[in-house]
C-alpha cells in the first residue's frame, strides 16, 4: 500500500472483488440448475415468524461483514440464504452431548440464523428425525446414495478409537462410530465438524482418555472444516455453509481447520475488557470491587489470550451477551485439548492442575536457584581452602 | 617477579553483543514475571493507567532486540573477522578434556586441562545450551507476540511459526514453555556469574574485565 499508488491499489482490489463476484454469480446459477428446489420459501417462513424484510436485510449486512466481504456481496448472501434449504445435509452424532444441536435450535426467540438452520434440508439427523431403528438406517443409506458427492456431512461428536471403536456403536446393525463416519464422509462433498468434540475430541479426549477418543480428522484421517467451540456460535456454522453456497468452496482455514473469518483472532483481541488488561486492572476474586467495575478477568482464569474465536464480536443468543460480558472468563473451548491445557477454568495458568502449572514451575525454579546459589557459595569456600596459597 | 602479557580475546562486536544481551535478558525476566502474574493497580481512573500496556511494550521491545542480538551472535560465530568461534562451541566433544575439566571444577585436581579452543569443554556446553535457550524463548516469544499483533514483520513471522504453535498444542502450552525457559536463564545467570568470578580468582587472568576491555592476561613462562 505505497503512498502514491492508492488509486492503483484500489483498482486492484476492485478488480479482485469483481472477479470474485463473477465467480459467485456463475456458481449460484449452477446451484439453481443442479440442486433440488428449496423445500420452503424462506421469505414466507420469515414472515410467519414475524420477521420483516428489513430484519432480513439487516441480517444479510451483518453476515456479509462477518464473512469479511464488502457490501456489494449483500445480494449474493441474501440469494444464498434463499437457496439454503437446497443444500442436502446429513447430520451425524457420535461421542457428545447434543449440546451443539440444542444450542443451534433453541434461543429466546429464533433469529434468522436459527430459521435458516430449521429450513436446512436435513436428510438425516438423529435427534430430530421421526424414524428410528432400521428405518433410520435406511434413511441414511438413501440420503448418502441419492446425494452422493453433493451433500454436506455435518458431524457432532468425536470418535473413540479404543477397543477397535467399540466404545461407540450405533444403530440396529451395531456399526461402530468409525465405520459410520468412514462410510458417510467418503461420499460427502465436504465434512463440517460442529463443536470441539468432532473437531478435536474435547472432554472425551481429556486425560486420561480411557476410550482413546479423538476428533474426526484424526480418527479417520480426512481433512474437515472445524467449527470449534463448546458449543460454537450458530453464525460460524451458517456463515461457513453460506460461503460454500456462494463460492462452491470452503472458506480459508487455519492450520487446525477452523475458518479464518471466524477464528482468525483471539478472544483477547476482540475483548471489551481489554483496556482494563492494559491498565493493570484485574478482578482478584469473584465479587470484589474490580468485578463490580467490569475489570479484566485474567487473574480469575480468563483464557482469552490463548483462544482463537469471534465470540466477543458475534456474541450469543441474538447478540445479547457472551461469557466475558456476563462476568466469567473465557474457558478456551475452541482450542484443541482445552480441558487439559486450560484447566482449572477459573484460575490462571499459574494454577494449572494437570502436569503442574507455572506456579509449580516457579516453586521448582526458586528452589533450584536457591540450591544453585548455595552450591556456588559452598564451592567458593571449598575453592578458597583447596587453592589457598596458589599463585 | 612474574611477567604477564595482555592478549586480545574478545572483539568489540562480541563485547557489545554480550552486554546488550545481558541487559535485555535482565529486563525481559523482570517484565516477563509481571506479565505472567500481574498485580492490580487499583488507584486512579482507567484512562490514566497503562501499566500492563507499558510493561508489555518494554517486554516486546527488548524481545525483538533479543531476536536481533541472537542473529547477530550467530553471524559472529560464523563470520567474525576477529575470531569466528563456531567450532569452539563443540569443545565438549573432547571427552577426556571434559572429564579433566569436571575434575578441576570439583576441586579434585588443582590444575585444569589445557585446551586451545576459546571456550573450555563445560563452558562450550553451557553456551551451546544458552544458544538453544535463546532460540526457544525467541521462537515462543514471537508466536505469543504474533498472536496479538497482525501486521508487518510480526505477521510474516507468525505465519511461518503458526504450525509450530499447533504442533505444541496451542498458545497456552507455548506460554508455559516460554515461562519454563525463563528459569533456565535464571539458573544459567547464577552459574555463569559465579564461574566468571571463580576463574578470575583461581586463574588470575582477569576473566571478568576481559569482557569489558577485551583483553586477557597470560603468564609469560621464562
Amino acid at each position: 500500500m505505497a503512498k502514491g499508488n492508492n488509486s492503483e491499489y484500489k483498482k486492484m482490489i476492485d478488480k479482485q472483488y469483481k472477479d470474485l463476484m463473477k465467480h459467485c454469480q456463475l456458481h449460484m446459477e449452477e446451484i439453481e440448475k443442479n440442486l433440488p428446489e428449496p423445500k420452503e420459501d424462506l421469505h414466507e417462513l420469515l414472515k410467519e415468524r414475524g420477521f420483516s424484510r428489513r430484519d432480513f436485510v439487516k441480517w444479510t449486512s451483518a453476515m456479509t461483514a462477518a464473512l469479511m466481504l464488502p457490501p456489494i456481496f449483500r445480494p449474493m448472501v441474501a440469494k444464498a440464504a434463499e437457496s439454503f434449504s437446497r443444500l442436502p445435509v446429513v447430520w451425524l452424532h457420535f461421542a457428545e452431548c447434543t449440546g451443539c444441536s440444542e444450542a443451534f435450535l433453541r434461543s429466546s426467540y429464533p433469529n434468522v440464523d436459527d430459521i435458516l438452520l430449521e429450513t436446512i434440508s436435513l436428510e438425516y439427523h438423529e435427534t430430530l428425525m421421526a424414524a428410528s431403528g432400521y428405518q433410520a438406517e435406511e434413511n441414511l443409506e438413501k440420503a448418502v446414495k441419492d446425494f452422493s458427492g453433493k451433500f454436506i456431512c455435518v458431524i457432532e461428536g468425536g470418535l473413540p478409537r479404543g477397543l477397535n471403536g467399540k466404545y461407540l456403536t450405533l444403530g440396529p446393525k451395531g456399526k461402530t462410530g468409525i465405520q459410520v463416519a468412514r462410510e458417510v464422509t467418503s461420499k460427502a462433498a465436504a465434512v463440517v465438524c460442529i463443536g470441539s468434540c468432532s473437531a478435536f475430541g474435547n472432554i472425551q479426549s481429556a486425560k486420561p482418555n480411557p476410550t482413546d477418543a479423538v476428533g474426526i480428522s484424526k480418527a479417520i484421517g480426512i481433512s474437515t472444516v472445524n467449527i470449534a467451540g463448546c458449543p460454537p456460535n450458530s453464525v460460524n456454522f451458517t456463515g461457513t455453509l453460506l460461503h460454500y453456497l456462494m463460492f462452491g468452496s470452503l472458506p480459508a482455514l487455519d492450520g487446525l481447520g477452523r475458518p479464518v473469518w471466524a477464528y482468525g483472532k483471539r478472544i483477547h483481541d476482540y475483548c471489551e475488557r481489554r483496556p482494563h488488561y492494559d491498565a493493570s486492572e484485574f478482578v482478584e476474586e469473584w465479587g470484589d470491587k474490580g468485578a463490580l467495575k467490569g475489570w479484566c478477568l485474567y487473574k480469575v482464569g480468563c483464557k482469552g489470550p490463548y483462544t482463537y474465536a469471534n465470540c466477543g464480536k458475534v456474541r450469543f443468543n441474538d447478540g445479547i451477551s457472551w461469557p466475558i460480558m456476563a462476568g466469567h472468563g473465557c474457558i478456551g473451548c475452541t482450542e484443541p485439548g482445552f480441558w487439559d491445557t486450560m484447566a482449572p477454568l477459573e484460575k490462571p495458568l499459574d494454577e494449572k492442575t494437570y502436569g503442574g502449572g507455572e506456579r509449580t514451575v516457579d516453586n521448582i525454579g526458586i528452589a533450584l536457584t536457591g540450591a544453585a546459589v548455595a552450591g556456588v557459595a559452598a564451592h567458593a569456600i571449598a575453592s578458597g581452602i583447596r587453592h589457598k596459597g596458589d599463585k | 617477579m612474574e611477567k604477564f602479557t595482555s592478549e586480545k580475546e574478545w572483539s568489540v562486536a562480541m563485547r557489545i553483543n554480550h552486554w546488550a544481551m545481558a541487559l535485555s535478558i535482565f529486563i525481559l525476566i523482570v517484565t516477563g514475571f509481571y506479565i505472567a502474574d500481574p498485580f492490580t493497580v487499583s488507584r486512579g481512573e482507567t484512562v490514566g493507567k497503562f501499566l500492563m500496556g507499558n510493561v508489555r511494550f518494554v517486554h516486546i521491545l527488548f524481545g525483538v532486540f533479543l531476536v536481533f542480538l541472537f542473529f547477530w551472535r550467530v553471524y559472529l560465530a560464523f563470520f567474525s573477522r576477529f575470531h569466528a568461534d563456531w567450532k569452539d562451541f563443540f569443545a565438549w566433544t573432547n571427552i577426556k578434556c571434559t572429564i579433566d575439566q569436571i575434575k578441576f571444577y570439583l576441586l579434585i585436581t588443582k590444575k585444569g586441562p589445557d585446551y586451545k579452543t576459546l571456550y573450555g569443554p563445560m563452558q562450550s556446553l553451557a553456551y551451546l545450551g544458552l544458544m538453544f535457550m535463546v532460540f526457544v524463548i525467541v521462537i515462543t516469544g514471537l508466536i505469543l507476540m504474533g498472536a496479538g499483533y497482525h501486521a508487518g514483520f510480526t505477521a510474516i513471522c507468525y505465519k511461518i511459526l503458526r504450525p509450530i504453535e499447533n504442533l505444541m498444542g496451542g498458545l497456552a502450552v507455548v506460554r508455559y514453555v516460554h515461562h519454563l525457559f525463563t528459569w533456565f536463564f535464571i539458573l544459567f545467570i547464577v552459574v555463569h556469574m559465579y564461574m566468571a568470578f571463580w576463574y578470575d580468582a583461581i586463574l588470575k587472568k582477569g576473566t571478568i574485565s576481559s569482557m569489558i576491555s577485551g583483553n586477557i592476561f597470560k603468564k609469560l613462562e621464562e
